[in-house]
Protein backbone atom coordinates (compact mmCIF):
# COMPACT_ATOMS: atom_id res chain seq x y z
CA UNK A 1 0.00 0.00 0.00
CA UNK A 2 1.60 2.91 1.07
CA UNK A 3 5.09 1.57 -0.26
CA UNK A 4 8.21 4.20 -1.20
CA UNK A 5 6.19 5.97 -3.05
CA UNK A 6 6.24 9.41 -2.56
CA UNK A 7 3.09 9.89 -1.12
CA UNK A 8 0.04 7.28 -0.86
CA UNK A 9 -2.59 7.21 -3.47
CA UNK A 10 -5.03 8.93 -1.14
CA UNK A 11 -2.97 12.03 -0.42
CA UNK A 12 -2.11 12.24 -4.28
CA UNK A 13 -5.81 12.31 -4.36
CA UNK A 14 -6.09 15.47 -2.22
CA UNK A 15 -7.56 13.69 0.65
CA UNK A 16 -6.18 14.41 4.26
CA UNK A 17 -5.41 12.04 6.85
CA UNK A 18 -8.46 12.81 8.90
CA UNK A 19 -10.30 12.16 5.21
CA UNK A 20 -8.64 8.75 5.17
CA UNK A 21 -8.98 7.58 8.29
CA UNK A 22 -12.67 8.47 8.67
CA UNK A 23 -13.47 6.29 5.39
CA UNK A 24 -11.18 3.06 6.83
CA UNK A 25 -13.69 3.80 9.99
CA UNK A 26 -16.48 4.08 8.43
CA UNK A 27 -15.62 1.05 6.30
CA UNK A 28 -14.85 -0.96 9.14
CA UNK A 29 -18.39 -0.08 11.13
CA UNK A 30 -20.24 -0.82 8.14
CA UNK A 31 -18.80 -4.66 7.91
CA UNK A 32 -20.02 -4.70 11.81
CA UNK A 33 -22.43 -7.28 13.52
CA UNK A 34 -25.66 -5.94 14.81
CA UNK A 35 -26.47 -4.47 16.90
CA UNK A 36 -22.66 -3.13 16.97
CA UNK A 37 -22.90 -1.85 13.75
CA UNK A 38 -26.19 -0.17 14.18
CA UNK A 39 -24.81 1.41 17.69
CA UNK A 40 -21.71 2.04 16.22
CA UNK A 41 -23.30 4.23 13.37
CA UNK A 42 -25.73 6.08 15.59
CA UNK A 43 -23.18 7.04 17.52
CA UNK A 44 -20.95 8.72 15.09
CA UNK A 45 -23.33 11.41 13.23
CA UNK A 46 -22.31 14.78 11.80
CA UNK A 47 -24.09 17.91 11.57
CA UNK A 48 -22.56 21.87 11.69
CA UNK A 49 -22.55 24.74 9.60
CA UNK A 50 -19.45 26.23 8.53
CA UNK A 51 -19.43 30.14 7.64
CA UNK A 52 -15.88 31.58 5.96
CA UNK A 53 -15.29 35.04 6.65
CA UNK A 54 -13.71 37.73 4.21
CA UNK A 55 -12.58 41.05 4.99
CA UNK A 56 -14.78 40.99 8.29
CA UNK A 57 -18.08 39.88 6.61
CA UNK A 58 -19.54 36.42 6.76
CA UNK A 59 -20.03 34.56 3.63
CA UNK A 60 -23.07 32.51 3.35
CA UNK A 61 -22.79 29.09 5.97
CA UNK A 62 -22.82 25.54 4.56
CA UNK A 63 -24.49 23.01 6.36
CA UNK A 64 -22.88 19.67 6.04
CA UNK A 65 -24.98 16.90 7.95
CA UNK A 66 -25.04 13.71 7.98
CA UNK A 67 -21.77 12.48 6.29
CA UNK A 68 -19.88 10.95 8.04
CA UNK A 69 -17.38 10.30 5.04
CA UNK A 70 -16.12 12.93 4.01
CA UNK B 1 11.11 11.79 29.23
CA UNK B 2 10.86 15.16 27.72
CA UNK B 3 9.81 16.65 31.62
CA UNK B 4 12.45 15.82 33.47
CA UNK B 5 14.37 19.26 33.48
CA UNK B 6 11.08 21.53 35.02
CA UNK B 7 11.94 24.93 36.06
CA UNK B 8 9.93 25.34 38.69
CA UNK B 9 8.96 28.69 39.24
CA UNK B 10 7.46 29.48 42.62
CA UNK B 11 4.14 31.40 40.87
CA UNK B 12 3.86 28.72 38.33
CA UNK B 13 4.26 26.07 41.19
CA UNK B 14 0.61 27.56 42.71
CA UNK B 15 -0.73 28.05 39.43
CA UNK B 16 -0.62 24.26 39.03
CA UNK B 17 -0.97 23.21 42.58
CA UNK B 18 -4.61 24.09 42.39
CA UNK B 19 -5.65 21.01 41.98
CA UNK B 20 -9.30 19.33 41.46
CA UNK B 21 -10.38 16.51 43.34
CA UNK B 22 -13.19 14.86 42.25
CA UNK B 23 -12.24 12.80 39.19
CA UNK B 24 -11.15 9.42 39.89
CA UNK B 25 -8.98 9.09 36.49
CA UNK B 26 -7.73 12.40 36.38
CA UNK B 27 -4.23 12.64 36.49
CA UNK B 28 -2.67 14.92 39.64
CA UNK B 29 -1.87 18.46 38.10
CA UNK B 30 2.26 18.41 37.45
CA UNK B 31 4.00 21.41 38.19
CA UNK B 32 5.42 21.17 34.80
CA UNK B 33 4.20 24.31 32.98
CA UNK B 34 5.57 25.86 30.11
CA UNK B 35 7.52 28.66 32.13
CA UNK B 36 8.82 30.62 29.01
CA UNK B 37 5.30 31.33 28.24
CA UNK B 38 3.85 31.60 32.01
CA UNK B 39 6.17 34.64 31.89
CA UNK B 40 5.45 36.25 28.67
CA UNK B 41 2.04 35.84 29.76
CA UNK B 42 2.06 37.82 32.76
CA UNK B 43 4.37 40.30 31.47
CA UNK B 44 1.87 41.28 28.81
CA UNK B 45 -1.36 40.42 30.71
CA UNK B 46 -1.14 40.89 34.38
CA UNK B 47 -5.00 40.88 34.81
CA UNK B 48 -5.80 37.44 34.04
CA UNK B 49 -4.52 33.50 34.92
CA UNK B 50 -2.60 32.28 31.82
CA UNK B 51 -4.39 29.16 31.01
CA UNK B 52 -3.04 25.92 31.93
CA UNK B 53 -1.25 23.75 28.65
CA UNK B 54 -2.12 20.45 28.13
CA UNK B 55 1.66 19.09 29.53
CA UNK B 56 0.02 20.21 32.87
CA UNK B 57 -2.37 18.00 33.32
CA UNK B 58 -0.03 14.91 32.35
CA UNK B 59 1.58 12.51 34.49
CA UNK B 60 5.43 12.70 32.80
CA UNK B 61 6.65 9.31 31.83
CA UNK B 62 9.55 7.97 33.29
CA UNK B 63 12.64 8.44 31.41
CA UNK B 64 14.63 5.30 29.69
CA UNK B 65 16.26 2.97 31.98
CA UNK B 66 19.28 1.76 31.84
CA UNK B 67 18.38 -1.77 31.33
CA UNK B 68 15.83 -3.25 29.42
CA UNK B 69 12.72 -3.62 31.05
CA UNK B 70 10.59 -6.80 30.93
CA UNK B 71 7.22 -5.46 30.09
CA UNK B 72 5.98 -3.41 27.80
CA UNK B 73 3.62 -0.92 28.97
CA UNK B 74 0.78 -0.29 26.78
CA UNK B 75 -1.61 2.64 26.38
CA UNK B 76 -4.58 1.75 23.69
CA UNK B 77 -6.55 4.41 22.89
CA UNK B 78 -9.52 4.92 21.09
CA UNK B 79 -12.02 8.41 20.57
CA UNK B 80 -14.73 7.10 22.79
CA UNK B 81 -12.91 5.00 25.15
CA UNK B 82 -8.99 3.77 26.59
CA UNK B 83 -9.14 0.01 25.80
CA UNK B 84 -6.08 -0.66 27.58
CA UNK B 85 -4.36 1.91 30.09
CA UNK B 86 -0.46 1.49 31.43
CA UNK B 87 -0.96 -1.95 30.96
CA UNK B 88 1.83 -4.47 31.25
CA UNK B 89 2.35 -6.95 28.70
CA UNK B 90 5.22 -9.10 27.01
CA UNK B 91 4.73 -8.04 23.45
CA UNK B 92 2.27 -6.33 20.59
CA UNK B 93 1.78 -6.89 17.16
CA UNK B 94 1.02 -3.80 15.27
CA UNK B 95 -0.04 -3.48 11.66
CA UNK B 96 2.01 -1.04 10.36
CA UNK B 97 1.99 0.40 6.82
CA UNK B 98 4.99 -2.29 5.98
CA UNK B 99 3.22 -5.03 7.65
CA UNK B 100 2.67 -6.57 10.59
CA UNK B 101 5.49 -5.52 13.54
CA UNK B 102 6.19 -6.90 16.60
CA UNK B 103 7.06 -4.99 19.79
CA UNK B 104 9.33 -6.01 22.54
CA UNK B 105 10.45 -4.22 25.20
CA UNK B 106 13.35 -2.61 25.11
CA UNK B 107 12.25 -1.91 21.34
CA UNK B 108 14.18 0.83 19.54
CA UNK B 109 11.73 4.30 19.57
CA UNK B 110 9.60 4.17 16.63
CA UNK B 111 6.76 6.19 14.88
CA UNK B 112 4.73 4.17 12.94
CA UNK B 113 1.35 4.74 10.84
CA UNK B 114 -0.65 2.16 10.89
CA UNK B 115 -2.89 0.35 8.44
CA UNK B 116 -5.99 -1.26 8.36
CA UNK B 117 -5.17 -4.71 10.25
CA UNK B 118 -5.55 -7.30 12.98
CA UNK B 119 -3.52 -5.52 16.60
CA UNK B 120 -2.77 -8.20 19.29
CA UNK B 121 -1.83 -7.96 22.69
CA UNK B 122 0.41 -10.73 23.95
CA UNK B 123 0.37 -11.18 28.02
CA UNK B 124 1.46 -14.40 29.21
CA UNK B 125 -0.32 -16.99 27.11
CA UNK B 126 -3.58 -14.62 26.27
CA UNK B 127 -3.80 -13.07 23.14
CA UNK B 128 -6.46 -10.48 22.66
CA UNK B 129 -6.69 -9.47 18.96
CA UNK B 130 -8.78 -6.30 17.41
CA UNK B 131 -9.13 -5.21 14.20
CA UNK B 132 -8.03 -1.80 13.62
CA UNK B 133 -8.96 1.09 10.91
CA UNK B 134 -6.36 3.34 11.02
CA UNK B 135 -3.92 5.68 13.40
CA UNK B 136 -0.83 5.64 14.48
CA UNK B 137 1.80 3.79 17.03
CA UNK B 138 4.43 5.38 19.23
CA UNK B 139 7.19 3.43 20.72
CA UNK B 140 9.62 5.01 23.16
CA UNK B 141 12.62 4.76 24.89
CA UNK B 142 11.55 3.40 28.29
CA UNK B 143 9.30 0.25 26.68
CA UNK B 144 6.00 2.43 26.78
CA UNK B 145 3.84 2.67 23.93
CA UNK B 146 0.99 3.90 23.03
CA UNK B 147 -1.07 3.36 20.29
CA UNK B 148 -3.94 5.35 18.83
CA UNK B 149 -6.84 3.98 16.52
CA UNK B 150 -9.43 5.58 14.98
CA UNK B 151 -11.72 2.58 15.25
CA UNK B 152 -11.43 -0.73 16.44
CA UNK B 153 -13.35 -3.56 16.95
CA UNK B 154 -12.53 -6.99 18.72
CA UNK B 155 -12.66 -9.46 15.80
CA UNK B 156 -15.73 -11.52 16.71
CA UNK B 157 -18.14 -8.21 15.99
CA UNK B 158 -17.27 -8.63 12.25
CA UNK B 159 -19.70 -10.10 9.82
CA UNK B 160 -17.64 -11.80 7.12
CA UNK B 161 -20.94 -11.72 4.48
CA UNK B 162 -21.09 -7.87 5.23
CA UNK B 163 -16.74 -8.44 4.29
CA UNK B 164 -17.24 -10.03 1.35
CA UNK B 165 -20.23 -8.01 -0.38
CA UNK B 166 -17.91 -5.15 0.64
CA UNK B 167 -15.11 -6.23 -1.01
CA UNK B 168 -16.75 -7.29 -4.18
CA UNK B 169 -18.26 -3.74 -4.59
CA UNK B 170 -15.30 -1.84 -4.24
CA UNK B 171 -13.47 -3.79 -6.47
CA UNK B 172 -16.32 -3.41 -8.89
CA UNK B 173 -15.83 0.13 -8.01
CA UNK B 174 -12.14 0.45 -9.12
CA UNK B 175 -12.98 -0.68 -12.01
CA UNK B 176 -15.41 1.56 -12.84
CA UNK B 177 -14.09 4.68 -11.43
CA UNK B 178 -13.23 7.91 -13.02
CA UNK B 179 -12.04 10.67 -10.85
CA UNK B 180 -9.11 10.41 -9.07
CA UNK B 181 -11.03 10.77 -5.54
CA UNK B 182 -13.03 8.00 -6.72
CA UNK B 183 -10.91 5.95 -7.69
CA UNK B 184 -8.64 6.69 -4.19
CA UNK B 185 -11.90 5.60 -2.23
CA UNK B 186 -12.36 2.48 -3.54
CA UNK B 187 -8.83 1.64 -3.45
CA UNK B 188 -9.30 2.57 0.34
CA UNK B 189 -12.81 0.03 0.40
CA UNK B 190 -10.79 -2.91 -1.49
CA UNK B 191 -7.88 -2.36 0.99
CA UNK B 192 -9.93 -2.23 4.17
CA UNK B 193 -12.28 -5.28 2.99
CA UNK B 194 -8.99 -7.21 2.02
CA UNK B 195 -7.45 -6.88 5.27
CA UNK B 196 -10.94 -7.64 7.30
CA UNK B 197 -11.04 -10.99 5.23
CA UNK B 198 -7.37 -11.87 5.85
CA UNK B 199 -8.29 -10.93 9.46
CA UNK B 200 -11.28 -13.43 9.78
CA UNK B 201 -9.58 -16.00 8.07
CA UNK B 202 -5.56 -15.65 9.04
CA UNK C 1 -55.24 60.52 62.86
CA UNK C 2 -54.47 56.51 63.20
CA UNK C 3 -56.24 55.94 60.56
CA UNK C 4 -53.81 58.90 58.38
CA UNK C 5 -50.69 57.33 60.18
CA UNK C 6 -51.84 53.96 59.26
CA UNK C 7 -52.52 54.38 55.65
CA UNK C 8 -49.00 56.11 55.51
CA UNK C 9 -47.76 53.44 56.58
CA UNK C 10 -49.26 51.05 53.93
CA UNK C 11 -48.00 53.77 51.34
CA UNK C 12 -44.87 53.24 52.67
CA UNK C 13 -45.47 49.03 51.70
CA UNK C 14 -46.09 50.10 48.47
CA UNK C 15 -43.00 51.97 47.21
CA UNK C 16 -40.97 48.96 48.46
CA UNK C 17 -42.79 46.12 46.62
CA UNK C 18 -42.52 48.29 43.21
CA UNK C 19 -40.43 51.66 42.34
CA UNK C 20 -43.74 52.57 40.25
CA UNK C 21 -45.50 56.02 41.78
CA UNK C 22 -49.30 54.81 43.49
CA UNK C 23 -51.10 56.39 40.57
CA UNK C 24 -49.85 55.06 38.15
CA UNK C 25 -50.32 51.71 40.05
CA UNK C 26 -53.93 52.23 40.58
CA UNK C 27 -54.56 52.83 37.05
CA UNK C 28 -53.01 49.83 35.62
CA UNK C 29 -54.75 47.35 38.04
CA UNK C 30 -58.09 49.32 37.46
CA UNK C 31 -60.17 45.47 37.66
CA UNK C 32 -58.44 44.86 41.30
CA UNK C 33 -59.21 48.52 42.38
CA UNK C 34 -63.01 47.65 42.05
CA UNK C 35 -62.52 44.34 44.45
CA UNK C 36 -62.50 46.95 47.82
CA UNK C 37 -62.07 50.27 47.60
CA UNK C 38 -59.43 49.99 51.14
CA UNK C 39 -56.89 51.99 49.48
CA UNK C 40 -53.64 51.50 48.72
CA UNK C 41 -53.09 48.30 50.35
CA UNK C 42 -55.32 45.56 48.65
CA UNK C 43 -53.56 46.58 45.38
CA UNK C 44 -50.39 46.13 46.98
CA UNK C 45 -51.38 42.65 47.45
CA UNK C 46 -52.71 41.96 44.59
CA UNK C 47 -49.17 43.25 43.25
CA UNK C 48 -47.10 41.38 45.42
CA UNK C 49 -49.26 38.27 44.87
CA UNK C 50 -48.51 38.60 41.10
CA UNK C 51 -45.05 38.49 41.41
CA UNK C 52 -44.99 36.01 43.75
CA UNK C 53 -46.14 34.16 41.25
CA UNK C 54 -43.85 34.84 38.70
CA UNK C 55 -40.67 34.54 40.60
CA UNK C 56 -42.43 30.76 41.71
CA UNK C 57 -42.68 30.01 38.39
CA UNK C 58 -38.54 31.22 37.75
CA UNK C 59 -37.68 29.20 40.40
CA UNK C 60 -39.49 26.11 38.79
CA UNK C 61 -38.07 26.81 35.35
CA UNK C 62 -34.48 26.93 36.46
CA UNK C 63 -34.61 24.13 39.02
CA UNK C 64 -35.80 22.04 35.82
CA UNK C 65 -32.97 23.58 33.76
CA UNK C 66 -30.53 22.65 36.22
CA UNK C 67 -31.89 18.87 36.35
CA UNK C 68 -31.32 18.59 32.59
CA UNK C 69 -28.11 20.22 32.83
CA UNK C 70 -27.10 17.68 35.30
CA UNK C 71 -28.23 14.78 33.55
CA UNK C 72 -26.96 16.11 30.16
CA UNK C 73 -23.56 16.77 31.89
CA UNK C 74 -23.54 12.57 33.78
CA UNK C 75 -23.63 11.71 29.77
CA UNK C 76 -21.14 13.77 28.41
CA UNK C 77 -18.79 13.20 31.71
CA UNK C 78 -18.08 9.62 30.71
CA UNK C 79 -17.23 10.31 26.90
CA UNK C 80 -15.10 13.43 28.15
CA UNK C 81 -13.14 11.06 30.88
CA UNK C 82 -12.82 8.35 27.95
CA UNK C 83 -11.37 11.21 25.37
CA UNK C 84 -8.35 11.92 27.55
CA UNK C 85 -6.43 9.15 26.93
CA UNK C 86 -6.09 10.28 23.38
CA UNK C 87 -3.82 13.39 23.36
CA UNK C 88 -1.51 12.33 25.60
CA UNK C 89 0.22 10.18 23.77
CA UNK C 90 0.61 13.03 21.43
CA UNK C 91 1.93 15.20 24.23
CA UNK C 92 4.31 12.54 25.47
CA UNK C 93 5.70 12.39 21.99
CA UNK C 94 5.63 16.00 20.85
CA UNK C 95 6.05 18.06 23.77
CA UNK C 96 3.75 21.05 24.57
CA UNK C 97 5.30 24.38 23.48
CA UNK C 98 2.85 27.51 23.96
CA UNK C 99 5.76 29.53 23.65
CA UNK C 100 6.74 29.08 20.41
CA UNK C 101 7.56 31.98 17.95
CA UNK C 102 5.55 31.27 14.45
CA UNK C 103 4.89 33.67 11.88
CA UNK C 104 1.12 32.61 11.54
CA UNK C 105 -0.75 31.92 14.48
CA UNK C 106 -4.46 30.56 14.45
CA UNK C 107 -6.47 30.65 17.37
CA UNK C 108 -9.62 28.18 17.67
CA UNK C 109 -12.14 29.26 20.29
CA UNK C 110 -14.67 26.71 21.45
CA UNK C 111 -17.50 27.98 23.29
CA UNK C 112 -21.24 27.37 23.14
CA UNK C 113 -24.30 28.04 21.20
CA UNK C 114 -26.39 28.64 23.99
CA UNK C 115 -26.55 30.96 26.95
CA UNK C 116 -27.08 30.79 30.46
CA UNK C 117 -23.80 28.99 30.99
CA UNK C 118 -22.36 31.66 33.84
CA UNK C 119 -19.38 32.88 32.28
CA UNK C 120 -17.09 30.27 30.90
CA UNK C 121 -17.60 31.96 27.54
CA UNK C 122 -16.47 35.05 28.21
CA UNK C 123 -13.09 33.77 29.58
CA UNK C 124 -12.20 31.98 26.84
CA UNK C 125 -12.71 34.94 24.51
CA UNK C 126 -11.04 36.96 27.15
CA UNK C 127 -8.23 34.25 26.84
CA UNK C 128 -8.15 34.41 23.32
CA UNK C 129 -8.00 38.08 23.09
CA UNK C 130 -4.74 37.80 25.35
CA UNK C 131 -3.23 35.09 23.42
CA UNK C 132 -3.48 37.05 20.39
CA UNK C 133 -2.34 40.07 22.02
CA UNK C 134 0.95 37.85 22.85
CA UNK C 135 1.46 36.63 20.00
CA UNK C 136 1.39 39.82 17.88
CA UNK C 137 4.04 41.37 16.25
CA UNK C 138 5.75 43.17 13.33
CA UNK C 139 5.42 40.13 10.93
CA UNK C 140 2.77 38.06 12.46
CA UNK C 141 -0.35 36.99 11.33
CA UNK C 142 -3.22 36.42 13.56
CA UNK C 143 -6.52 34.68 12.74
CA UNK C 144 -9.42 33.39 14.60
CA UNK C 145 -11.44 30.24 14.20
CA UNK C 146 -14.70 30.67 16.36
CA UNK C 147 -16.83 27.85 17.04
CA UNK C 148 -20.05 28.30 18.79
CA UNK C 149 -22.46 31.59 18.24
CA UNK C 150 -21.28 33.11 22.01
CA UNK C 151 -18.01 33.40 21.08
CA UNK C 152 -18.55 34.49 17.65
CA UNK C 153 -21.17 37.20 19.06
CA UNK C 154 -18.32 38.53 21.50
CA UNK C 155 -15.23 38.40 18.96
CA UNK C 156 -17.41 39.82 16.11
CA UNK C 157 -16.93 42.94 18.27
CA UNK C 158 -14.11 44.09 18.03
CA UNK C 159 -12.02 41.37 15.97
CA UNK C 160 -14.45 41.43 12.71
CA UNK C 161 -11.62 41.40 10.95
CA UNK C 162 -9.46 38.47 12.28
CA UNK C 163 -12.03 36.21 11.89
CA UNK C 164 -11.34 33.26 9.40
CA UNK C 165 -14.16 30.84 9.79
CA UNK C 166 -16.99 30.40 12.44
CA UNK C 167 -18.71 26.86 13.11
CA UNK C 168 -22.02 26.48 14.24
CA UNK C 169 -24.69 24.15 15.31
CA UNK C 170 -22.15 22.02 16.62
CA UNK C 171 -24.22 19.54 19.65
CA UNK C 172 -27.55 18.44 17.18
CA UNK C 173 -26.12 15.47 17.53
CA UNK C 174 -23.91 13.93 20.47
CA UNK C 175 -20.91 14.86 20.18
CA UNK C 176 -18.52 12.42 18.60
CA UNK C 177 -15.10 11.58 17.00
CA UNK C 178 -16.23 11.56 13.35
CA UNK C 179 -18.12 15.15 13.52
CA UNK C 180 -15.16 16.46 15.14
CA UNK C 181 -12.94 15.38 12.91
CA UNK C 182 -14.91 16.08 9.61
CA UNK C 183 -14.68 20.29 11.70
CA UNK C 184 -11.31 19.59 11.85
CA UNK C 185 -10.45 18.55 8.09
CA UNK C 186 -12.40 21.59 7.23
CA UNK C 187 -10.16 24.14 9.73
CA UNK C 188 -7.12 22.74 7.93
CA UNK C 189 -7.98 22.97 4.75
CA UNK C 190 -9.02 26.67 4.84
CA UNK C 191 -6.21 28.01 7.17
CA UNK C 192 -3.06 28.62 6.40
CA UNK C 193 -1.21 28.10 10.15
CA UNK C 194 2.27 27.26 11.36
CA UNK C 195 0.95 27.06 15.32
CA UNK C 196 -3.01 26.22 16.12
CA UNK C 197 -3.71 27.51 19.76
CA UNK C 198 -6.59 25.38 20.47
CA UNK C 199 -8.77 27.74 23.41
CA UNK C 200 -11.04 25.45 25.37
CA UNK C 201 -12.23 25.41 29.08
CA UNK C 202 -11.11 22.12 30.97
CA UNK C 203 -13.41 20.60 32.86
CA UNK C 204 -12.24 19.87 36.40
CA UNK C 205 -15.42 19.16 39.01
CA UNK C 206 -18.51 20.40 38.61
CA UNK C 207 -17.75 24.12 40.05
CA UNK C 208 -13.99 24.30 38.22
CA UNK C 209 -13.12 24.90 34.79
CA UNK C 210 -9.63 25.93 34.02
CA UNK C 211 -9.33 27.77 30.99
CA UNK C 212 -6.69 25.80 28.73
CA UNK C 213 -4.85 26.08 25.58
CA UNK C 214 -3.37 23.37 22.98
CA UNK C 215 -0.86 24.19 20.61
CA UNK C 216 -0.43 21.92 17.34
CA UNK C 217 2.42 22.96 15.29
CA UNK C 218 2.28 22.34 11.65
CA UNK C 219 4.74 19.60 10.21
CA UNK C 220 7.34 22.29 9.08
CA UNK C 221 7.10 23.62 12.06
CA UNK C 222 7.46 20.75 14.01
CA UNK C 223 11.29 19.69 12.36
CA UNK C 224 12.68 23.16 12.68
CA UNK C 225 12.03 22.76 16.27
CA UNK C 226 13.14 19.44 16.79
CA UNK C 227 16.39 20.58 14.66
CA UNK C 228 17.14 23.55 17.05
CA UNK C 229 16.44 21.44 19.81
CA UNK C 230 14.24 22.42 22.92
CA UNK C 231 11.28 19.99 23.66
CA UNK C 232 10.67 18.40 20.88
CA UNK C 233 14.54 17.73 20.16
CA UNK C 234 14.07 14.09 21.28
CA UNK C 235 11.82 13.30 17.89
CA UNK C 236 15.28 12.23 15.65
CA UNK C 237 15.41 9.95 18.10
CA UNK C 238 12.30 8.04 16.96
CA UNK C 239 12.72 6.01 13.81
CA UNK C 240 10.46 5.85 11.28
CA UNK C 241 8.29 2.78 10.74
CA UNK C 242 7.71 2.14 6.99
CA UNK C 243 9.11 4.36 4.10
CA UNK C 244 7.96 7.28 3.82
CA UNK C 245 9.95 10.01 5.17
CA UNK C 246 9.85 11.89 8.24
CA UNK C 247 7.90 14.91 6.90
CA UNK C 248 5.04 12.62 5.39
CA UNK C 249 5.21 10.88 8.52
CA UNK C 250 4.99 13.80 10.85
CA UNK C 251 2.05 15.94 8.00
CA UNK C 252 -0.37 12.65 8.73
CA UNK C 253 0.72 13.32 12.38
CA UNK C 254 0.07 16.47 12.91
CA UNK C 255 -3.31 16.19 11.22
CA UNK C 256 -4.26 13.62 13.24
CA UNK C 257 -2.79 15.09 16.53
CA UNK C 258 -5.05 17.91 15.10
CA UNK C 259 -8.56 16.47 15.16
CA UNK C 260 -7.84 13.63 18.54
CA UNK C 261 -6.43 17.32 20.50
CA UNK C 262 -10.04 18.83 19.56
CA UNK C 263 -12.22 16.00 20.29
CA UNK C 264 -10.62 16.11 23.74
CA UNK C 265 -11.06 19.98 24.02
CA UNK C 266 -14.78 20.31 22.53
CA UNK C 267 -15.56 17.48 24.72
CA UNK C 268 -14.66 19.41 27.48
CA UNK C 269 -15.74 22.42 26.80
CA UNK C 270 -19.14 20.63 26.54
CA UNK C 271 -18.84 19.18 29.81
CA UNK C 272 -17.95 22.41 31.70
CA UNK C 273 -20.61 24.24 29.50
CA UNK C 274 -23.17 21.93 31.29
CA UNK C 275 -21.45 22.54 34.79
CA UNK C 276 -21.18 26.15 34.13
CA UNK C 277 -25.17 25.73 33.21
CA UNK C 278 -25.66 24.00 36.45
CA UNK C 279 -23.97 26.07 38.86
CA UNK C 280 -25.72 29.22 37.38
CA UNK C 281 -29.33 27.43 37.64
CA UNK C 282 -28.43 26.14 41.33
CA UNK C 283 -27.31 30.08 42.22
CA UNK C 284 -30.36 31.26 40.08
CA UNK C 285 -33.31 29.03 41.95
CA UNK C 286 -31.53 29.68 45.09
CA UNK C 287 -32.05 33.34 44.16
CA UNK C 288 -35.24 33.35 43.25
CA UNK C 289 -36.24 31.40 46.49
CA UNK C 290 -34.69 33.82 48.96
CA UNK C 291 -37.10 36.45 46.74
CA UNK C 292 -39.80 34.03 47.39
CA UNK C 293 -39.47 34.51 51.10
CA UNK C 294 -39.26 38.21 51.02
CA UNK C 295 -41.86 38.88 49.08
CA UNK C 296 -44.27 36.48 51.19
CA UNK C 297 -43.14 38.40 54.21
CA UNK C 298 -44.09 41.43 52.61
CA UNK C 299 -47.13 40.12 51.53
CA UNK C 300 -47.98 38.68 55.08
CA UNK C 301 -47.37 42.24 56.47
CA UNK C 302 -49.59 44.10 54.07
CA UNK C 303 -52.55 41.65 54.81
CA UNK C 304 -52.47 42.24 58.48
CA UNK C 305 -51.76 45.75 58.21
CA UNK C 306 -54.90 45.98 56.00
CA UNK C 307 -56.96 44.11 58.24
CA UNK C 308 -55.77 45.75 61.25
CA UNK C 309 -57.28 48.97 59.68
CA UNK C 310 -60.63 47.15 58.45
CA UNK C 311 -61.05 46.18 62.40
CA UNK C 312 -59.93 50.08 63.47
CA UNK C 313 -62.27 51.50 61.16
CA UNK C 314 -65.11 49.48 62.10
CA UNK C 315 -64.66 50.06 65.67
CA UNK C 316 -63.98 53.47 65.75
CA UNK C 317 -67.23 53.97 63.63
CA UNK C 318 -69.15 51.80 66.26
CA UNK C 319 -67.56 53.53 68.96
CA UNK C 320 -68.80 57.27 67.50
CA UNK C 321 -72.12 55.81 66.41
CA UNK C 322 -72.23 54.89 70.65
CA UNK C 323 -70.90 57.99 72.44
Amino acid sequence: MASNAAVPFWRAAGMTYITYSNICANMVRNCLKEPYKSEALAREKVHFSVAKWVDGKPQKPIVRSDDPEE
Amino acid sequence: MFRQAPQLMARATTVAMRCRRLFSTDVPVEASADSTFVEAWRKLIPNIEPPKTPSSFMTPRPSTPASIPTKLTVNFVLPYSSQLSNKEVDMVIIPATTGLMGVLPGHVATIAELKPGVFSVHEGNDVTKYFVSSGFAFIHANSFADIIAVEAVPLDHIDPSLVHKGLADFTQKLNSASTDLEKAEAQIGVDVHSALNSALTG
Amino acid sequence: MAMAALRREGRRFAPMISPNPINSLRSSLAPSEEQAFIGVRSISTQIVRNRMKSVKNIQKITKAMKMVAASKLRAIQVRAENSRGLWQPFTALLGDTPSVDVKKNVIVTISSDKGLCGGINSTSVKTSRALFKLNSGPDKENRYVVLGEKAKAQLIRDSRKDIEITLTELQKNPLNYTQVSVLADEILKNVEYDALRIVFNKFGSVVSFMPTTATILSPEIVEKEAEAGGKIGDLDSYEIEGGETKSEILQNLTEFQFSCVMFNAVLENACSEQGARMSAMDSSSRNAGDMLDRLTLTYNRTRQASITTELIEIISGASALEG
